[in-house]
């Protein structure tokens, strides 16, 4: 079920970094010496990456099937989140950045519809169809306990299991 | 010669289940049980002759014989056995040649064991699986024929698709899934028995109970195996993308969940007897049309969806089911009506109805988003995408009242809730939920949402470990037992009610997991020469090594990194990027270092050729096995509440035969029963 097109789609559009190298036929060196170079530490400025974090995932990764930018191990998706934290430190809004992505590729590169127009329908229908089906249930129970209260008044023996 | 056989035995199936189909529904007209016996008989024969049919593609597979479309697509004489084997699922013919076989099978198991059972019922759940199975072998003899010969005979294949040859998962993930999927026929098949039939009472209930919650379990482990092999095989860490293919595994599971709650009230109350059957219909429609969605092409575009005939099919079948069913639920409406009575709104009942609504307020919307991008395009002539935000944003908050209700339904009683029971019930995990939230505060648990839904959670597990609890303390009071002994006679006495509480504490551990999992996750990519370390979080990742090697269907390159806290290393990783013929890119495979509190996920995600340096994206995840585990705890739980109700209760439990319980008493009489 959950195979094929989603992987081929994987398989063909994602990887893109290590994509431009061709098979290695054990070019490689067997074993490099762990040497005693210093512990380096990871480029992390948390508040900036919690950015580039919260709207790379409203992005989608143009190359992939289902996953945002963020998500996306692609070489595009890399390229995008780079543009983006280089945006970021240049002062842009977030605003800013997703207006110039949806300028680019349209609407669709928004993972999250925006609420407008048509697209109320994606977001409030479920609603309604919750709220409906509360007010429903609730009706349904009231009835139920109304039948209780009649078939209580009715019997004068006890009905345990009145449903019968 | 391997295609003559495998025409001849989907020629076979076609015309054998069409002929059952035939004299079973003429045995339900004129009530001659002469005609149930040949269906019954047919079905057996469909059964074997999928089969057959089957049996001939795996050997084609094996013997690498080129000379069948299917074989020559997904087959390569350089694939190790097991993944040659398993290619049979990997492309759209023989997953549908696979799925024709478990419902030949399913129809064949069912028709077994109620042979002297269900008299009434029988003969129109064969012809509707027979049916079913005729549709499906059409499909086989037609537009998806994984038969059809080659000519000329290429001398090799290019192979499955490299993903699918990249984990052992793959032999696992796909058949659960189908298992679960194929078999909510089954429950169809008595639904509209109940309907053709019009014994719409408790009847077909007890009968479809088991075979509801068999493929449920299958469909569980399905999805669960399905989102580890995302994470351990696709390398971003997640482990579910809201991705079409995904949602159209879930659709079905959550109808189906709900289904197996409301017929508890139906058992009990002798009601939503129209709402069972129509989540019964619902669940099995939803399982062809993600189908259809998934193997269409639809998603991708309206034109890949017109060039196939798999589609055109799939829509058609789903439009003569829906309208067939529906037509005769109409057609019966007197017979399903039905009032119970209740004295309190704060009943299980209530509760039951929420869950219910809750389910398909659920479906709904994972139905409606997957769908939308279609129906935009349509109406606006736009393309747009609904993606992971919007799943989570809409299902957050369902999910969070469904863990309430996980935990308070349990508690209600049926018909009333008195203030005093409530208080007893509800007091104490309260309070110890009130308190575990404060001390989560305390601790630093600033993600709003994660400490509601953590402190729900401890409510939820409160309340049933109450249910557990207080019929225990009982126990040793009155009987004076001990601890293990009352707790052993209070579950087995209901093991489908202990069991659904132990799935109902697997949600919960999982749905801790994904809480902690999507808001504690940390990430980084660093690119190290040989020797260099990284640290990150309270890890230090060192590369140890990078070299390149050669394995019979593919070549890799893998990393070495050493792994470990503060100054010593304590562990070795190697993720590896893995070239396959027939595939340009290079498909990775992460390294996961799982522990109870936190995985260490590694990525390899690039190298510079002369092995200088080698980037590697780093990703603690917080608590991912749980999730794995929680869908462990859920399949183990189903697999004790059924143990009750099949053929192991019927042989060994020395349990008196189900029959309809006209007169039932409260708790004491629920052996194997309702709540």
């Amino acid at each position: 079920m959950s195979l094929t097109r989603r992987h081929v789609a994987f398989a063909l559009l994602t990887w893109l970094p290590a994509a431009a190298v061709p098979v290695p036929a054990a070019a490689l060196p067997q074993e490099a010496k762990p040497g005693d170079a210093p512990v380096v530490e990871a480029e992390h400025d948390p508040e900036l990456e919690a950015q580039v974090r919260e709207l790379a995932s409203r992005l989608r990764c143009p190359t992939c099937r289902a996953l945002s930018v963020q998500d996306s191990p692609s070489g595009m998706a890399q390229e995008m989140k780079d543009l983006i934290r280089e945006q970021l430190k240049a002062g842009k809004t977030p605003e800013e950045i997703t207006a110039y992505f949806v300028d680019r590729y349209g609407e669709w590169i928004l993972l999250k519809p925006t609420a407008q127009g048509f697209n109320w329908t994606v977001w409030l229908l479920p609603v309604l169809l919750l709220a409906g089906g509360l007010f429903f249930v609730l009706m349904t129970a009231r009835r139920w306990v109304e039948e209780g209260r009649a078939r209580a008044t009715a019997l004068t023996e006890d009905g345990d299991e009145g449903g019968v | 010669m391997t295609s003559t056989i495998g025409y001849i035995s989907v020629g076979g199936a076609l015309l054998l289940s069409l002929a059952g189909a035939t004299l079973a529904f003429v045995g339900v007209r004129t009530g001659n049980p002469g005609m149930a016996r040949l269906a019954r008989r047919a079905t057996y024969g469909v059964f074997g002759l999928a089969t057959l049919a089957i049996g001939t593609m795996v050997y084609a597979l094996v013997a690498h014989d080129f000379s069948v479309s299917y074989v020559a697509q997904v087959g390569s004489r350089s694939t190790p056995l097991f993944y040659t084997v398993i290619s049979l699922w990997s492309s759209l013919d023989g997953s549908i040649l696979f799925w024709g076989w478990i419902v030949a099978g399913y129809s064949a198991a069912v028709v077994y064991v109620y042979r002297n059972r269900h008299r009434g019922l029988m003969p129109a759940v064969t012809g509707t699986l027979l049916a079913v199975n005729a549709f499906f072998w059409l499909l086989l003899a037609w537009p998806a024929n994984p038969f059809t010969p080659v000519w000329p005979v290429p001398a090799d294949g290019p192979g499955p698709n490299p993903l699918l040859q990249n984990h052992p998962f793959m032999g696992l993930h796909p058949p659960l899934l189908y298992l679960g999927y194929v078999g909510m026929a089954v429950p169809f098949a008595f639904g509209i028995a109940a309907l053709v039939t019009g014994k719409v009472g408790g009847d077909w209930i007890r009968a479809v109970r088991r075979w509801v919650m068999a493929p449920w379990i299958f469909l569980t482990a399905g999805i669960v195996a399905g989102a580890w092999w995302s994470y351990e095989v696709l390398g971003w860490g997640g482990y579910w993308a809201w991705d079409p293919v995904e949602n159209a595994s879930f659709l079905p599971w959550l109808t189906a969940t709900a289904f197996l709650h409301s017929i508890m009230v139906q058992e009990r109350r002798q009601t939503l007897k129209t709402w069972n059957i129509l989540l019964v219909i619902a669940t099995f429609v939803l399982t062809l049309f993600g189908t259809f969605l998934t193997r269409s092409g639809i998603l991708e575009s309206v034109h890949a969806f017109s060039e196939g005939l798999i589609g055109p099919f799939f829509l058609g079948f789903i439009a003569l089911v829906m309208i067939v069913s529906l037509a005769l639920v109409v057609w019966r409406s007197d017979e399903l009506r039905s009032e119970p009575a209740l004295d309190s709104i704060a009943s299980r009942e209530t509760a039951f109805l929420l869950n219910n609504l809750l389910f398909v307020a659920f479906t709904f919307t994972v139905l409606l988003g997957t769908m939308y991008p279609i129906l935009a395009e349509a109406a606006r002539g736009v393309k747009v995408s609904v993606g992971a935000p919007y799943f989570n944003q809409m299902s957050v908050p369902i999910a969070l009242l469904l863990i309430f209700l996980l935990g308070v339904g349990p508690a209600l009683p049926w018909r009333r809730g008195s203030p005093e029971l409530l208080r007893k019930k509800f007091l104490w995990p309260t309070a110890v939920a009130l308190l575990a939230g404060v001390i989560l505060f305390a601790l630093g648990a600033r993600h709003l949402l994660t400490l509601f839904t953590l402190t729900l959670a401890v409510l939820a597990t409160g309340l049933i470990v109450g249910e557990f609890w207080l019929p225990v303390k009982a126990r040793r009071q009155n009987h004076g037992e001990g601890l293990g002994a009352a707790l052993a006679t209070v579950v087995n006495k209901n093991r489908r009610r202990h069991g659904g509480y132990v799935v109902h504490l697997g949600v919960i551990v999982m749905a801790v997991g994904i809480a902690l999992s999507s808001t504690y996750r940390a990430e980084t990519e660093a690119t190290l020469r040989p020797g260099q370390a990284v640290a990150f979080e309270d890890y230090t990742v060192r590369l140890d090594s990078l070299y390149a090697g050669r394995e019979p269907h593919r070549d890799f390159v893998e990393a070495a990194f050493s792994v470990g806290s503060g100054g010593s290393y304590s562990g070795v990783l190697r993720p590896r990027l893995n070239y396959y013929p027939m595939s340009t890119q290079p498909i990775g495979t992460p390294a996961v270092r799982t522990r109870p509190r936190e995985d260490l996920y590694l990525s390899l995600m690039a190298y510079a050729q002369n092995g200088s340096t080698a980037t590697v994206n780093i990703i603690v995840n917080p608590m991912v096995v749980w999730i794995w585990v929680g869908g462990g705890i859920c399949v183990f739980g189903a697999l004790f509440a059924i143990s009750s109700m099949g053929f192991v209760a019927e042989r060994f439990g020395g349990r008196k035969k189900k029959t309809a319980r006209e007169t039932p008493k409260p708790v004491e009489a629920g052996v194997g029963g309702a709540d």
